[in-house]
């Protein structure tokens, strides 16, 4: 029994290592310990890992509250890594991703409206002119096509009328010269499942969205569900890790997120130049709204914002 | 992942003093732990994230020795030691063990081996570790991560911990000595079918040496033989001089390709203690008590001796004796061994 394994006296505190230890690995642990108590003043969980800890367990043991809404046994679970498209030089090594956990019986669709990247949130245009004009439309809206690339087929999403198939320019190309591809084909990404996809565990595939926002998806693993797992249907695809990024703050007040980026911006000491609504209009606009210098006025999305 | 500074070291040393006790009880192995005081290798001051990763990589060092090639000493020690580190984990909720695909046919195997020689604790732990549902059934084995490695690490196997890999064995199996005799039948059938004297094959037609198979079997049963001498040198096993004695005593050991079952006898017989009596039903046979070298091949199921039966005829090995035991208790489960009078 389990009985037989455990420690005789009650009081043990799990937190104190035992002075004549005979394993090695917390003699070890020890020797850490002691050096942190020496070098650290203050010893708790700064945000970032207290946010990691809680995406990845917030939702274990969760069941729904509808009961059609009960994942059942012998279903898959996919652990997908999904990078982000920016290239920073302090990424060289670790490339940042978000982790998401995703079932076999879900289709595609629900994969790709789970995928949050920065590109999708931009507005377009120039509205030095008119500031509080900013049109509500953002890229989501305009561009809605997105693909998959999943072992030489490319899942369209085709949904909406004015989603067009992306792929098709690839397709072309690879057709055009014998370039060594074998035949790729093109699908409609509604239609599928994870469970009807042959993947490879390890072997990047691609997430293409907004034209030319481009992700590398790895799927880490595939198990079956667990008990302890989430075991509810609407939470999924649920994202377990996300990468911190640090937001740009405004030039001026360093508070404040920055939601405009100027160009060309005379007033302004350097360009491209980030300020936060507040400080950006009082800025470049006097008490009338009238333009004060020469700019050029983008609204800013920052890639942190999902943080 | 970079591995848990100790552990390696740590695990090794419990399983090294689990093999050299030599048998496979539990309570043999909870008194080691005891001894190491195991439990407390979850101890110190880390918080959770840190303490989610550290017995995942934990549960999944121990996890590697419950698979093949170790042997089987090792696997039910291995098993223990899972049981023992999944229920001493601080983690709420409880870390799992990660199981790939590929390997559960072995690990079903191995319990229905383990149901076979009646090793029932390990099966009983096994029964536990399925019902507390201890166990992730994955794809792949480990879980990837991407860190670009500092250095690369070779994972070692403790050589010891090893079972001599008998490749002759696992190619020479039973299996095939049986369906090389009733080719050879065959072919010899078909000659003389051919041949004008229905009674013999023609003399032009002897092309091969008519007992190779049994030279075949013979010559593995040789290597198998000098392998073993070359474990025993090699390792400085604390051999009692009866075992030595036995060793020389034994004339043939069934070449079936399981290294495992001569361990398994070999543990079979210091682990008299949890051995059933045989039935009594089986008392009315000629029942000669086999050595537990011979006696290995008995930890199956017996469909399985009843296979190697067949190929018994073709063993024109007069020397299928078996030296009788020493020791009176019932030791392992009889073969019940047919003279092979006819041919």
């Amino acid at each position: 029994s389990i009985d037989m394994l455990m420690s005789s006296e009650k009081e043990v505190d799990p937190d104190v290592i035992p002075e004549d230890s005979s394993l090695l690995t917390l003699r070890i642990r020890k020797k850490a310990l002691e050096r942190r108590e020496e070098t650290i003043i203050v010893d708790r969980a700064c945000r970032q890992e207290t946010l990691t800890y809680e995406m990845e367990s917030h939702a274990t043991g969760k069941r729904p509250d509808d009961p059609t809404d009960l994942i059942e046994e012998g279903e898959l679970l996919l652990t997908l890594n999904i990078f982000y498209p920016v290239i920073f030089q302090k990424h060289k090594d670790h490339k940042p991703y978000q982790t998401v956990l995703v079932l076999g019986s879900q289709k595609l669709t629900e994969l790709r409206d789970s995928i949050s990247c920065v590109s999708d949130l931009q507005i377009g245009g120039e509205f030095s002119s008119q500031p509080d004009q900013a049109p509500e439309h953002i890229s989501k809206d305009l561009y809605k096509s997105a693909f998959f690339y999943f072992e030489g087929i490319f899942y369209n999403d085709k949904r909406y009328p004015e989603c067009r198939d992306l792929s098709r320019t690839i397709i072309e190309w690879s057709e055009s010269h014998d370039r060594g591809y074998e035949n790729l084909q093109s699908a409609k990404m509604e239609d599928y499942v994870f469970n009807d996809l042959s993947l490879k565990i390890g072997f990047p595939y691609l997430y293409c969205h907004q034209g030319n926002c481009e992700h590398i998806i790895i799927i880490t693993d595939i198990r079956l569900i667990h008990h302890d797992d989430c075991l509810d249907r609407n939470l999924y695809p649920l994202l377990v890790k996300k990468h911190w990024l640090c937001t740009r703050k405004c030039f001026v007040c360093k508070m404040y997120t920055a939601r405009w980026v100027t160009n060309r911006d005379s007033l302004a000491p350097e360009d491209p130049c980030f300020f936060c609504d507040v400080c950006f209009r009082m800025l470049h606009y006097d008490a009338e709204g009238n333009k004060l210098g020469e700019f050029l006025a983008y609204p800013y999305v920052d890639p942190g914002i999902f943080n | 992942m970079s591995a848990v500074p100790g552990l390696k070291e740590d695990c090794e040393e419990l399983l090294g003093a689990f093999q050299q006790a030599d048998t496979v009880r539990f309570e043999r192995f909870a008194e080691l732990w005891r001894g190491r005081r195991f439990y407390t290798v979850f101890y110190g001051r880390i918080r959770a994230l840190e303490r989610n990763k550290l017995t995942k990589k934990t549960l999944d060092l121990a996890q590697q020795y419950f698979l093949p090639p170790y042997s089987f000493q090792i696997r039910v020690g291995a098993l223990y030691l899972l049981y023992g580190l999944y229920n001493a984990q601080l983690c709420q909720p409880k870390q799992k063990i990660r199981i790939a695909l590929k390997d559960w046919p072995e690990i079903q195997k191995f319990q229905q081996d383990l149901l076979d020689s009646q090793h029932y604790d390990a099966v009983y732990i096994f029964r536990r570790l399925r019902l507390a549902r201890a166990f992730h059934f994955t794809a792949m084995p480990k879980l990837l991560t991407y860190r670009t490695k500092k250095k690369i690490e070779e994972n070692y196997f403790k050589e010891e911990f090893k079972d001599p890999s008998n490749r002759v064995n696992s190619l020479i199996t039973n299996d095939v000595l049986e369906e090389l005799m009733n080719i050879h039948d065959h072919y010899q059938k078909m000659k003389c079918v051919i041949s004008a004297d229905k009674s013999q094959p023609d003399k032009a037609l002897s092309l091969i040496k008519d007992d190779f198979v049994v030279n075949l079997k013979d010559i593995t049963l040789e290597h198998q033989e000098w392998q073993q001498n070359r474990m025993k040198l090699f390792q400085n096993a604390k051999v009692t001089p009866e075992t030595e004695n036995k060793k020389k005593e034994e004339a043939l050991l069934e070449s079936e390709g399981s290294e495992r079952a001569n361990a398994l006898a070999r543990i079979k017989y210091k682990s008299y203690s949890a051995v059933v009596e045989v039935s009594k039903s089986r008392r009315h046979r000629q029942v000669q008590l086999e050595s537990s070298e011979s006696g290995s091949s008995c930890g199956k199921s017996p469909s399985r001796s009843k296979k190697t039966r067949t190929p018994q005829p073709a063993r024109r090995r007069g020397e299928m004796q078996v030296a009788q035991e020493t020791v009176t208790r019932h030791i392992g489960m009889p073969v019940i061994t047919e003279e092979d009078s006819d041919e």
